[in-house]
């Protein structure tokens, strides 16, 4: 999560084709993706789509730090082969999906400022859930940067220690209850300052 | 682990389309029985909280495969309906970062939402039995998530046929799609035998779980004895309760 101010610098400042591209189209060329990823199931189609969108990828000059997002759900999908029975073919079809698709959505997001990605679900989605989209957007950086002071104040106190979990376990309550206090305070203030710049119950986009 | 981190295409297209659909009712239901002017008043919270969710989620801890969810303790400060919409927020930024696949928001959202709802319940039914806030956050974060652990696991046993169509498509087409039902002309030979193993799955799921379930009692336990010495009025509760 940390790299999501790099994503935003990348979807912002980045140049390349697919920068350049609008909204729209990337967003219907990741549902193409998406389609492809619910309909295949044979791996060298694939392996296929998984080298295109790596093209993509580094073709986009995307930041290398952000790649090993990708990776992320991996962690998760390896509770799946358990269910085959470790059949090499259901492992690489489920691992080769996994990839697939949190590439083409990084990508997505590191190639598309994202008050264009919301301002598209605004066409279909009720203003409410948009506007939380957007707040809970906005809330992650708030929260990231009361997160920097709170890792110092976390090591002052002791920082996380596995020899000593009862008290790793307080600073990290005591952390997150910081965070959210921090938080909760910031976004009230957001929310007047929102109000008393003519906030009616809905974000307006200026468009792509 | 309790929710479905599982990628798109894996699940069957009746089981996430189904479950968009439910949770767009709920979703509809819940709001409406929200005040309107408290949902606007209450958003920046939502949006807080849900931010703070995100940022549990991607706190890994990975020799267990767990992540911390935040999801009782936003919905005790959030109420029923208010969390429904924050773990569809959540589940929506989270399938962006490729942490879950974006056909499984909706199922996502489900589930998670049990935990929220459930979490919020069962708090405030132990707070008013005990009077004691630590105890009463942690049984309802354990229960709540033993609850939403269990919808996953009946959520990924639903689609117990697609894994074995899947599992043995290896000879098909380069699509593979089947708009039949399949090889009904085929001989006893040619049916494969089962692969898929839930009870597998679900051994090793609910130990590793368990874990996970009492870590995040105790952490949003202290969270919520933090947030009451700091600000009870987001708990909305009377005082002494520690």
């Amino acid at each position: 999560m940390i790299q999501l101010s790099y994503l935003d610098y990348s979807a912002m400042e980045g140049k390349s084709r697919l920068h350049r591209l609008s909204a729209t189209s990337k967003v219907i060329g990741m549902m193409l993706v998406l389609l492809f990823i619910v309909t295949m199931r044979n791996l060298p189609g694939l392996v296929l789509l998984y080298l295109v969108l790596l093209a993509l990828f580094f073709g986009s000059r995307v930041p290398l730090k952000i790649f090993s997002l990708t990776f992320y759900p991996l962690i998760f999908a390896i509770f799946f082969i358990f269910i085959s029975g470790f059949k090499i073919f259901f492992i690489l079809l489920v691992f080769l999906k996994v990839l697939c698709g949190s590439t083409g959505v990084v990508l997505l997001l590191a190639t598309t400022p994202y008050p264009a990605i919301f301002s598209i679900l605004g066409r279909f989605l009720p203003s409410l859930f948009v506007t939380a989209l957007f707040l809970t957007y906005r809330s992650i950086f708030i929260l990231l940067s009361v997160f920097e002071e709170t890792q110092d104040a976390l090591y002052l106190r002791g920082g996380i220690q596995w020899m000593h979990p009862w008290r790793s376990l307080t600073n990290i309550s005591n952390a997150f209850g910081h965070l959210i206090i921090r938080g909760i305070d910031a976004s009230e203030k957001m929310y007047e300052g929102m109000i008393l710049r003519g906030f009616k119950n809905k974000i307006h986009y200026r468009g792509e | 682990m309790s929710h479905i981190h599982l990628p798109d295409g894996v699940l069957p297209i009746w089981l996430w389309v189904s479950g968009y659909i439910v949770a767009i009712l709920v979703g509809v239901i819940l709001l409406r029985v929200a005040k309107k002017e408290d949902s606007t008043r209450r958003l920046p919270l939502l949006g807080m909280m849900a931010a703070a969710m995100v940022l549990g989620a991607s706190v890994e801890i990975i020799p267990i495969a767990y992540h911390i969810n935040l999801t009782i303790i936003s919905g005790i400060l959030l109420g029923p309906s208010l969390i429904f919409l924050a773990t569809f927020v959540v589940n929506v930024i989270l399938a962006l970062f490729g942490h879950g696949g974006i056909t499984v928001i909706g199922l996502n959202t489900l589930v998670l939402s049990i935990e929220g709802v459930v979490g919020y319940f069962l708090f405030r039914l132990l707070w008013r039995m005990m009077k004691r806030l630590t105890p009463a956050v942690f049984l309802a974060t354990f229960l709540s998530l033993f609850a939403s652990t269990l919808a996953m696991i009946g959520v990924v046993s639903l689609g117990t046929s697609h894994y074995e169509e899947l599992i043995h498509s290896e000879k098909k087409g380069f699509l593979g799609f089947e708009f039949g039902k399949e090889e009904h002309g085929h001989s006893e030979e040619a049916s494969p035998e089962k692969a898929v193993n839930l009870n597998r799955f679900i051994a090793i799921v609910l130990p590793l779980s368990f874990i996970g379930w009492v870590l995040e009692g105790v952490i949003n336990s202290l969270i919520a004895r933090y947030i009451y010495r700091l600000r009870p009025d987001l708990l909305r509760l009377e005082r002494n309760a520690l």
